[in-house]
């Protein structure tokens, strides 16, 4: 994975794993109040809330010496990059929310060619690969194997 | 039957047209993404597994296209460290060290023949390792009650990650994280809603194969967008392939002790192929000492850690299948793929279901040789296709993965979870928190949480049960003494220079 080789001089503060540590923290402490609702009509001698709350011991014990003993992070991203990164899950957010109103084809090919524009393609080459991705994977899908995409509304395609 | 007869068996299993067809695609799609840089083993086999529930396989031809999968990515894994300097995957690290400087004096060819060949032995010592141990470590754990599964489980909670990756404080909560999202959904035994917050999309908890195509991909995709990293690779003439598979003759002892260090790795839990490649490289160098060029394109440099990667990656089979419990990321997500098809392994699956057992073991020693053979035309092939721009390579890698996830259950929600664990997943890199913790916690959890409950069922509530045999007492010693190991090995590591 390439976080891992990243080399040692990109290591910048440990404010991420202070937050990364308050956050479960919060989390463990949140999951062991929420489950006392976890109740059963029926006596058990280990009823649904005990699992969770034995897991939220140690999370939130190893949270809390994160919090306290941080190690390295890997750097963060700048403001372009996280643009970009921000712009990704728009997209596909987006995509994900459209496929059913709009159908399979028009959905796939807005989002490919915005990915490939995203990834620094020319609007030619996005607009290109991008209608022949979407039909390449509506025959896959759809014909190959035989799995019912959402059509588009009235069409019945 | 004895052990050959059921392999025996096995081979008719995976003879049969259909499976040795997809043994066939498994190994050439397999090489292919082990080669793409940053689509390592465990995003190509997570991108996968929604193609082939799609295809609508029966469990054993699914089980057999991954796997196949699994070893071609291992294979395919050293053609980018060797033509490029960058590793296909993370085991193939080591292989960038004498291999690319091999390309770099025009013998780009020979060390892919050679490392070809290394590959081979190694996946092949630890296919009949899994052929002669497997059964034995079943014959064991069918003595197994609950409560030395659980003794089990919190033995893979504890191992995994504390080797491989630098944090062990870290592995450990991402386990942690892991269980708690495993208990999202309905409880089986009282059908109370736990953290379900009123949403019925997860009544039957989080969908793992959405959950790891986020976590791996999506946050593949998302590191992407920030380093683009231009490729460029020595250009110059590979050579053929084949001196170099002769002249593994030269090097069979290291290759020998390279196939014999990874399988030990691969079957100790949380270890896996990373830790294969890097100790039959390190090993190697110290045992030849001044003799090799280690680091300048000395041949054995790149014999000892592809030997040990391939070892080790079939080494790890051997838990996943055995006792259920997985030694590496990759085996985590094929032990996915089987509990979604509703099929449990561990001891019992040999006894049910050898037809599968041994049919994928079978496989295992078929795609090997396919693996080899493939090898001498395709690499040219798969050494072209590195080459294919970013822009295009990352939208298809995303669009295959959005469209499989969501034609699971053709819900956009699975989508959204999907998403939201790709951002997760990216967090947790940049916080160097394993990501393969969370998902054997999501994954392991709901069987964990039943061994505990049943054990408490059986003695009636009383906790001791969980330490009430030599069985369960010698598991937890066990992962003391492996927990020791790593503290060591990690002590060692940080004193040799050439750690990566």
């Amino acid at each position: 994975m390439t976080a891992d080789v990243s080399p040692p001089s990109s290591h910048a503060s440990a404010l991420g794993d202070r937050i990364a540590g308050a956050v479960l923290v919060l989390l463990a402490v949140a999951a062991w109040w929420h489950a006392r609702t976890f109740v059963t009509g029926f006596r058990q001698a280990v009823g649904p809330d005990v699992f969770p709350r034995l897991v939220c011991v140690p999370l939130g014990l190893l949270a809390l010496y994160l919090l306290i003993r941080p190690g390295i992070n890997a750097r963060w991203p700048g403001r372009a990059a996280l643009l970009r990164q921000a712009g990704l899950l728009v997209l596909l957010g987006g995509y994900a929310t459209f496929l059913e109103p709009w159908g399979f084809l028009p959905a796939t090919l807005v989002g490919s060619v915005l990915l490939m524009r995203l990834f620094d393609a020319a609007w030619r080459q996005a607009l290109a690969s991008g209608a022949s991705l979407t039909v390449i994977l509506y025959l896959l899908f759809e014909f190959a194997l035989g799995i019912p995409l959402p059509d588009i509304p009235g069409l019945g395609v | 039957m004895d052990i050959l007869g059921f392999l025996l068996h096995g081979f008719a299993v995976a003879l049969e047209p259909q499976n040795l067809f997809l043994a066939l695609i498994g190994c050439a799609v397999g090489t292919l993404i082990g080669a793409l840089p940053g689509l390592g083993p465990v995003n190509g086999v997570a991108l996968l597994i929604p193609l082939a529930f799609n295809f609508g396989l029966s469990p054993t031809a699914a089980l057999i296209l991954l796997v196949s999968v699994y070893y071609g990515t291992m294979y395919g894994g050293r053609i980018s460290s060797i033509v490029l300097n960058i590793p296909g995957d993370e085991p193939a690290m080591m292989t960038t060290l004498d291999g690319y400087p091999m390309a770099l004096k025009g013998r780009g060819g020979e060390a892919l023949g050679l490392s070809a060949v290394a590959s081979f032995v190694g996946a092949t010592v630890a296919t009949i390792g899994l052929t002669l141990f497997a059964p034995l470590l079943v014959g064991f754990a069918i003595r197994f009650g609950p409560a030395e599964y659980f003794a089990l489980f919190m033995l893979a909670f504890a191992t995994i990650g504390g080797v491989t990756s630098g944090s062990f404080t870290k592995s450990l909560l991402a386990a942690c994280l892991g269980l708690l999202l495993g208990t999202v959904g309905l409880d089986p035994a009282s059908g109370v809603s736990r953290y379900t917050f009123g949403w019925y999309e997860l009544y039957d908890g989080i969908d793992f194969i959405a959950a790891l195509v986020g976590l791996f991909a999506i946050s593949e995709c998302l590191l992407f967008l920030e380093d683009r990293h231009q490729t460029t690779g020595a250009s110059r003439e590979l050579g053929s392939a084949i001196p170099g598979m002769r002249r593994a003759g030269a090097c069979k002892a290291t290759i020998a002790r390279g196939s014999l260090i990874g399988f030990i790795a691969g079957v100790l839990p949380g270890a896996g192929a990373s830790l294969g490649s890097f100790l039959s490289y390190t090993l190697e160098k110290r045992w030849l000492g001044r003799q090799g060029d280690f680091g300048n394109g000395d041949p054995r440099g790149v014999a000892a850690p592809e030997a040990g990667n391939n070892a080790a990656a079939g080494g790890a089979l051997i838990p996943m299948l055995s006792l259920g419990i997985p030694g590496s990321g990759t085996t985590a997500i094929l032990l996915a793929l089987l509990l979604s098809m509703n099929i449990t392994p561990g001891p019992l699956l040999f006894d049910q279901q050898p037809d599968m057992v041994w049919g994928l073991v079978a496989a295992l020693f078929i795609g090997n040789v396919m693996l080899l053979v493939l090898n001498v035309p395709l690499v040219g092939l798969f050494a072209r296709v590195l080459r294919a721009p970013s822009w295009l390579l990352m939208p298809v890698v995303i669009l295959v993965a959005f469209v499989g996830v969501y034609s699971l259950n053709n819900s956009p929600f699975d989508l959204y979870v999907m998403l939201a664990f790709g951002v997760l997943g990216y967090g947790l890199r940049k916080l160097h928190m394993p990501a393969v913790p969370v998902v054997l916690g999501l994954l392991l959890g709901g069987e964990m949480e039943f061994n505990l409950r049943r054990a408490l069922a059986i003695s009636g509530g009383d906790w001791s049960i969980l330490v009430g045999s030599g069985i369960s007492v010698g598991i937890y010693a066990f992962a003391a003494t492996l927990m020791v190991a790593g503290l060591v090995y990690a002590w060692w590591v940080r004193r040799t220079p050439d750690a990566g």
